[in-house]
Formats: structure tokens, sequence, C-alpha cells
């Protein structure tokens, strides 16, 4: 990382523009692979106008509050939320999308913000774990989430209860296993997993 | 000084006894057996969990201050180089960049991938990055060695070209470190010893020889090592610094920068998980204190230097790896004659890579015992203090040697380790696990599916846990309010590093006010709080709670004056202490109306935690401190035609002296065992021996357990009554990872017939141990 150049993720974007990228990568002769659930909201057209380098606008819905930034194209999401919106509850822990630390919702789908260029979510609604509680009320899964000790240190408690959130919105959580699946992309160092599996269980039992 | 001495009741489930014990003046009398509480050792939630839950806990990474600079650190990208030129000019002049500092100068020898060599401050973390490589560096690469046995040949490459200072944190095992004396590589400390292990060696009639290796383990906390440095003035900083010891962060930078120590203030108000690297302003491998104070200096603006993952695995410390020869004899009967293990470990720059006690202090029946621990130094990241230092890797070589002389004595194991184990208390958790996990019977049915030649295998394992008492004593100044308006509330500068003392605490306060949890408000995290101890050797509850009772207990003295006096009761004896307030006769006082009474604006008080007082039943080895008990059953499953192997179940058993919050510290061993589970299986830092690096700095390729990975578990807690300190608490952070490993690996065994004498239990070596495939050197 010193005296040899290294080519990182966001200097190769900053180099070329993201829209480049994206661009670069389609293959026109075949068919267009249809996008995975609740990317097609998220992801601008690829025909559309050039971002960057420099800051350009954004807008997107952050726990039902409507933002408008101006952010450089190579910025990921997670970095717009901790860096620039103050919202710190996501997590940076391995910075390429294998601990889940950072795990937001965007049109209800977890996804991994660290992994996410903020202009992704041009028009799209993304849910942080700053946004579960409403008017200072837990939710019952933050409720139960305390109640049955699924944090230790609370470093992954973020990432975790938002994938956990989203599994309880598709009715998911039918027995361990599900859970289980559910934050198999989620990583804990203090070994809080299995009541974690337990909150949840009982959050879906109560309705949450 | 000592006051008049007390009565103890002490001990654990129906083995109790009196013991007299005399108190310093003024020291509450500790609560024993006879104690009946009502809020201490409840499962009580955490008292701090909204904050986590909500997003709005605040951990270093999340500080935000008003012109904040990102500092980052170029490091040698060379296992072994002399600096040659170090240029900064371009980086100082890089877009954003406000500073620049040299960490290493033309002519040093850099000794790992990863060591500090240059580092900038610039408006944003992407600037800072971008800075570094405009950093004009040359290096002259110099021969190194990686792999430890390799360290260990006479022609190695040598790693340091003098003598070595040994760097020990609050996270060592106390007394575990001495003299030493160096040749080649190769550092040897002295020996733990017991009788003549040679003459027990030549007394057996059956022995066991085998060698053992783990791996190198990374702490692998998902918060980074992070510290954020504001100057108020020349002389004075605050620090924001992601510690398991605020006070050590203090001490470090005031040395560093030639502060008054109370000049340095230290925040801490939430911590991403440390298992024992956290200690200082530093990281083991990197400056990281120096580097943000003097950015911050220069810059005249604070700076964050927030490490990233693969930074972490490089630099901020590892569990080390070990090869362990381990020579076992006994008698045909089964009498251990002999317990002999030479371990070799790097500890890679640093020293350290001792393997314990375990087979010096479990198996004491044995007379002759000899334990050798030599550090290996090879050209990677140091060491440094990890969830029980040395211990899980002594663990497993010890109890899987047991195992196989057992087979050779055709005895059970768990007979064997009963027969030579003399704490009560242990002994009482291996007859209890016997019965609870059906041992005898799942070992048969294992004997009997290995027989029929099975694909799926099923096998049953137990290992022991040994550590000590380590709460301190005289280290801890707690300060307990009650206001006029019945607002409670206890200050102490500790940091919860997520084993829950926050909670506890207000549980101690709130039993002693007869008050509900809720009321009671917790103060921590903050060097200008009353000093405190580090989160190091499980002592955090058993060092801060006596403190805090004893400070709770002098305000009670001064609530119970005035009781008296608005009650019109003769004495504190005619009170009547309950959840609504106090009562004596027929008159009573709510406890906020008690409150109004109260002079001024609060009771306030302080308390201290005196020396550790009783070591009931056994010490620890090598020591006056109580020793802690603790044995894991592991049942696996391994598929013979793969080699996974999968864990299905740990029946943990134990001794934390008394339980204090019931749902935090079970929370806390099935930690340690998910921890354990992980060493056992799939961790390991994977280096390039030919270019040296390593290979797996991250989190993908560096395997730690997921949600799937984890066995059922099942917590008993075998409650002991120490006498040690004025509430009974011990420790159990360590405790609770360090037999795990060793209990899957015997269960691998009983399964497959053969051992997997190598950590971790990967599909390759399961294989290679059935034949299948051949094996690999390692």
């Amino acid at each position: 990382m010193s005296d040899s150049p290294r080519i990182t993720r966001r200097s190769l974007f900053r180099g070329i523009g993201s829209v480049t990228v994206v661009a670069g990568c389609a293959t026109p002769a075949k068919p267009e692979p249809q996008p995975a659930p609740g990317l097609a909201a998220a992801t601008p057209p690829i025909d559309g106008v050039a971002l960057g380098p420099g800051p350009a606008a954004l807008r997107f819905t952050l726990n039902g509050a409507t933002q408008t930034v101006e952010v450089a194209p190579s910025t990921t999401l997670l970095d717009l939320l901790r860096h620039q919106l103050n919202a710190t509850g996501s997590k940076l822990v391995c910075d390429r999308g294998a601990c889940g630390a950072c795990t937001v919702l965007v049109g209800g789908v977890p996804r991994p913000s660290c992994m996410t260029l903020a202009h992704d979510v041009a028009d799209a609604e993304v849910t942080t774990v700053e946004g579960l509680a409403s008017a200072g009320k837990l939710s019952v899964l933050q409720q139960a989430f305390i109640d049955h000790d699924a944090l230790q240190c609370g470093y992954c408690t973020s990432g975790m209860l938002m994938s956990c959130q989203a599994l309880l919105a598709r009715n998911g959580a039918t027995d361990a296993a599900a859970v289980e699946t559910a934050i198999s992309g989620n990583l804990c160092r203090c070994g809080t997993y299995p009541n974690i599996v337990a909150a949840v269980l009982s959050a879906a039992k109560a309705g949450a | 000084m000592t006051g008049p001495t007390t009565t103890l009741k002490v001990g654990f489930a129906k083995q109790l006894r009196d013991i007299q014990v005399a108190l310093p003046p003024g020291e509450p009398r500790p609560w024993d057996a006879t104690d009946k509480l009502e809020i201490v050792g409840k499962p009580i939630p955490r008292i701090e969990a909204p904050a986590k839950v909500t997003g709005a806990a605040k951990y270093t990474h999340d500080i935000r201050l008003p012109g904040l600079l990102h500092a980052a650190i170029l490091r040698s990208p060379h296992p072994c180089a002399t600096l040659g030129a170090l240029d900064l000019e371009a980086a100082r002049r890089a877009p954003g960049v406000v500073a620049v500092l040299a960490l290493a100068k033309p002519g040093d020898r850099l000794l790992f991938v990863g060591q500090d060599v240059a580092a900038v401050a610039a408006s944003t973390p992407q600037q800072a990055q971008d800075a570094l490589r405009q950093i004009s560096a040359t290096y002259k690469p110099e021969p190194f060695v990686i792999g430890t046995a390799a360290a260990m040949a006479s022609d190695a490459p040598r790693v340091h070209t003098g003598k070595v200072e040994e760097r020990s944190t609050e996270g060592d095992e106390p007394g575990s470190s001495g003299g030493a004396t160096q040749k080649g590589n190769i550092r040897m400390t002295p020996s733990q010893k017991k009788g003549d292990v040679d003459k027990g060696l030549r007394m057996a009639r059956v022995t066991h020889e085998a060698t053992y290796t783990t791996q190198v383990h990374t702490h692998s906390a998902l918060e980074t090592h992070s510290i954020v440095v504001r100057w108020d003035d020349p002389k004075h900083m605050t620090v924001w610094c992601s510690t398991q010891g605020i006070f050590s962060v203090r001490d470090e930078l005031a040395e560093v920068f030639e502060l008054k120590a109370q000049d340095v203030h230290v925040i801490t108000d939430f911590i991403g998980g440390g298992f024992g690297a956290k200690f200082g302003a530093s990281a083991p491998g990197s400056r990281m204190g120096f580097v943000a104070g003097e950015l911050a200096r220069l810059a005249r603006a604070p700076v964050a230097l927030l490490l990233d993952r693969r930074e972490e695995h490089l630099c901020t410390g590892n569990r080390p790896d070990s090869i362990q020869r381990v020579t076992l004899g006994a008698s045909p009967a089964g009498e251990l004659t002999a317990i002999k293990v030479v371990a070799h470990g790097s500890a890679g720059i640093g020293t350290g890579a001792g393997v314990g006690r375990n087979a010096s202090g479990i198996y004491t029946k044995c007379q002759n015992i000899r334990v050798e621990s030599h550090d290996v130094f090879t050209h990677a990241g140091p060491a440094t203090a990890f969830r029980a230092p040395g211990h899980p890797q002594g663990a497993f070589a010890l109890e899987l040697a047991l195992d196989e002389l057992a087979v050779k004595l055709g005895k059970d194991p768990l007979d064997l380790r009963i027969a030579h184990n003399e704490h009560p208390v242990r002994r009482h958790q291996f007859e209890l696990g016997r019965e609870k996990f059906s041992w005898d019977k799942r070992r048969k049915q294992a004997v009997a599916q290995h027989n029929s030649g099975a694909r799926l295998r099923h096998g049953v394992g137990v290992a022991a846990s040994i550590w000590g008492d380590f709460g301190r004593g005289n280290a801890v100044t707690a300060t307990c309010s009650v206001g006029r308006d019945g607002s409670i509330e206890l200050r102490n500068g500790l940091q919860d590093i997520g084993g829950g003392i926050t909670t506890v605490v207000a549980q101690v306060v709130a039993e002693v006010l007869h008050r509900p949890v809720s009321e009671v408000r917790v103060k921590i995290g903050d060097s200008e709080l009353g000093s405190s101890v580090g989160s190091g050797g499980s002592n955090t509850t058993s060092s801060v709670t006596p403190a805090v009772r004893a400070a709770a207990e002098a305000v009670k003295t001064q609530l119970t004056a005035l009781a008296v006096k608005q009650l019109g009761a003769r004495s504190s004896a005619d009170l009547r202490w309950d959840s609504k307030g106090v009562s004596a006769g027929k008159k009573s006082l709510g406890f906020a109306e008690l409150c109004k009474y109260i002079s001024g604006e609060s009771i306030t008080a302080t308390g201290t935690r005196p020396e550790t007082y009783g070591a009931y039943p056994t010490k620890f080895a090598g020591g006056n401190s109580y020793q802690i008990a603790g044995v894991q059953f592991a049942a696996i499953e391994v598929d013979t035609w793969t080699g996974l192997v999968r864990v299905q179940s740990v029946l943990a058993l134990h001794d934390c002296g008394r339980v204090m919050n019931e749902l935090t510290c079970r929370s806390q061993i099935q930690g340690g065992i998910i921890l354990g589970t992980s060493y056992a299986l799939t961790e390991q830092r994977v280096m390039d021996p030919v270019h040296g690096v390593m290979l797996n700095a991250n989190l993908d390729a560096y395997k730690i357990a997921g949600a799937r990975d984890v066995p059922d578990m099942e917590v008993v807690f075998t409650e002991v009554h120490t006498g040690a300190n004025n509430t009974g608490a011990i420790g159990i952070g360590e405790p609770a990872t360090i037999p795990t490993a060793a209990a899957i690996a015997c269960a691998l065994y009983n399964a497959l017939g053969v051992p997997v004498r190598s950590l971790p239990l990967t599909p390759d070596r399961v294989l290679a141990a059935l034949g299948v495939v051949p094996g690999h050197t390692g």
C-alpha cells in the first residue's frame, strides 16, 4: 500500500466516474439481466447523465424524511450516512460487505451500505437503525433485543436489527433456522447469535 | 490495620462452611451464602441497551467534532526491510492535507508488514488515504522468516538483533512473565515446575508423547482500534478512545506528551469489543496514541485515527500460535506420574507466547510437572493478550493428550480427569456434567458408531478451565450520591466492554438502597469520574462492584441516621427498609420523602475496595488468589467423507463466584463458547511464507463463526461463595472460552478414533487423520 500504486474501489470510481463504470460493465449484446428485488427502484438508468467526479445532487428518503445532498459519485451510502448526515448508527467494520454491520434497508431490502454507492439510492427509501423507533418508542424488535440480551458490545447490533427487521416484514421468522439464515451475513464477535434468534422469534410471535 | 473478624458462610452447592475473615475498618460485611439478595443476581436487561438498539450510542468511530481531521498511516509493505529514503513533501502538498509525520527514519529496520512508517492528517478520510500514496518511501528488503518452526532453525534470519524488552498490559495474566534468556530467535522463559518430571517419566509404565499445534488467532473486534485527540490547550487534551482501559490511555498519553495525568481527559462511552487487544492509547504494533496526538498538535485541530480492517489484522495484536510437545507418563493403574510440556510459540516480533496454567494447575494430583513456554520471534505483527492468554492453546494440547493416554490405559477420560483434579468445585462440575450430558452412554455410542463404519460420526469430549480471581484492591474509587430530589447516581471511570458492568453496578446500588434499578443513574466511561481498573484478566466485576457497594453503603449509613431522626426511632436497628422506603414502628417515610430531609443538595460518599481477603476453597496455581473452576462438555458430528466438523452442543459448567446478573453472565459464557468454537474450527491467520504477508486480512477469508456455526448451549452456574470481597463477584470472561476448543478436539477424537492434533480442525486435517488424503505440514 505504499511504494506500489494500489487501486481501490473508491479511487477507481473517482477516476472514471460511476456511470462509465456501470456502462463499461454492461454487455449490450446480451439481454439485460433482471435486477434483484429492491434494486430496481434504486438503480439509476445507465443512459442517464454522467455524474462526477465532483459532488452531484442526490435526493432520497432517509427514515421517512427527504434528503437532498451534494455527494461525489464515488461516495458509499455508508460514508454519506456517517460523515455527511451524522447518522452514525450504521457501522463501518469490514468495508467489503462481509460482516453486515452497515446493513440498511433500501426499499425494504437489507443491503450492505459499504458496498452501495450513495447515488444508487436516488429516489429510494432508506431505513437505518435510527429509523426503527417511532416517536421515541422502541419497536417490538428493539425491545425484544433488550429483553433477550441480544447485544453485548453493541457494534453489530444495528446491522443485526436491520436484517431481522426485513425478515419480520416479510413474515419470514418462522423458526430458528430462518432467523439464522437471515443473519448469516451479519457477524457478531461477542457471541450474541442465540439471543438474537430468541429475540426475533419472540418479536414475530408478538406480531412485529 | 484490620477490624474485628467476621464469620462468613462460604463454599458451593451443599458444601458450605464457616470461615473467619478479618475485615478492614469500614468494610461492609461481605455478602455470603446466608444473604438472600433481591436485585443482585437477577436477570435484569442491560440499562444501556436502548442507546445500542437505536444507534444513539456513540463509539469512538462515531465522534464528530468541529474541524475534525482524519489520519492515516503508511505501513511497511515488507516483512523485513531497512528504510531507505522517506519523502513526505508531496503528501504535505496533497489536497486536504494539514499535517504529515514521519514514524521511521532512513536506516531504521522495519520488522513486519504493517509497521508504522509515516502518517498524514487531512480533511477527509479519502484525502488522507490519497495522500499516503503521495509519500515516497524506498526500502531495502532483508531476509525474513515467517513460520514458527522455520524461525527456530539456527540459520534462520534473526528478527531482533538485541535483547527484547517485554511489553505487558492489564490484559496479561498477572505474574505470568519473568526473567528470560535469548538464543537466536528463541527467547526462553522460566518454566512452571513441580517435583521431578524426568523421574516421573522413568517411573511411568505407560507413556504418551506427541506434538500439538495451534494457529494464530486475531481478536477481530468489530470496532477497529481507534482514537480521537483534541488539544484543549498546549497542556490539556481530551481523548476519545476505543479502549478496555481508560486510565491506561490517560497514562500513556501523559507520558508520551509529558503532561500531567489529570490533564489528559479520556472518554469511552462505548467500545465495540476488545478481547484483550485494547489497552493503552496505542495498538500493540502501531503508535496510535503518539500519531493522533502529534498530528493534532501539528495541525492545531482535532484528529481521528481509525484503523481499517486490514490494519486491525496486521498490527493490533493476536493470540500467538504454538507447537507443544506433550509427554505424559502413568502407572498401569492410571495414576499420572509426569506431565511435561515443551511449548514454542510466536508472538511475532513481540513476547508472550506461553501456554498458560492448564498443564501445571489442573491435574495437580500428578506430582511431577514441568511446563516450558518459549517465545519464537518471527517477522509478523506482535501478539498481545487475547481472552485468556495462553490458556485455550494450552488446554487443547493437554486435554487431547490426556484423552490419548486414557485410550492407552483403557480408562475413561473423564475418570482420569476427576482422579487427578484437586479442586472441589471442578470435581463437582465434572460429576454434574457427566450426568447431565449422558457422558457414559454417549461415549459408548460413539465407539459403536465408529466400529460400524458410519459416514456421519458423533463424539463427546470434556475439558477443564483454570483462571484466577484477579480482582484488584485499592484501584477503584466509586462515588455514590443520593439527591434531595431522590435521584440516585453512581460515578466511576470504568468502561463497559460489553460484559454488562453498567447494569451490574446499578444492581449493586439498587440492592443496597432498596430501590429499583431503573432509578439508578450510572455514569461511567470517563477518566474524570474516579479511578478504575482496565477490563482485563476477568477482573472488572470483582474489582469494581465491591467499591460501588462500599460507596452505596456509606450513603445508606447517612440515610439511616436521617431516618432515625425523622422517624424518632431509638436506633438504626428499629428501622425496616423496603422498596417503598423506611419505617419504624407504625411510622414510615417514602424514599423520596426521606430524601427531602437531606441538608444540602445530596448525600455523597466514595467507596474503595480493599485487597482480596479470602481465596476459599482453592488457590490459583502460583498465587494467592482464588482459582476459578470451569468444565465444558462438547458433542460433535463429523462427516468422514468431507471432513467437515459441526459442534452440536456444549454444556458449560462455570464458577464465577456470585452470579451478579444471570442474563448478562449467561451471555458472556455463551460468547466464550462461540469464540472457542470459532477458534476450534475455522479461524486462522494465513501467512504467505514466500512474501511474508497475511493473505486473509479481512473478514471474508478470515472466518469467524456466524449464526449457523453456533452449537446448542446449556450454561450451568455452580455458584461459589469465596469470601474474597464484599459482593462475592469473581470473573467469567476468560474462563468461559478456555476449554471449548479442547473439548471439541477431544470429541472429534472420540468420533474418529484418531486424533487431529492441530487447530483449527479443518476438513483437510480430518481427512488426513483418517488417512484419506495426505497430511500437510504444520
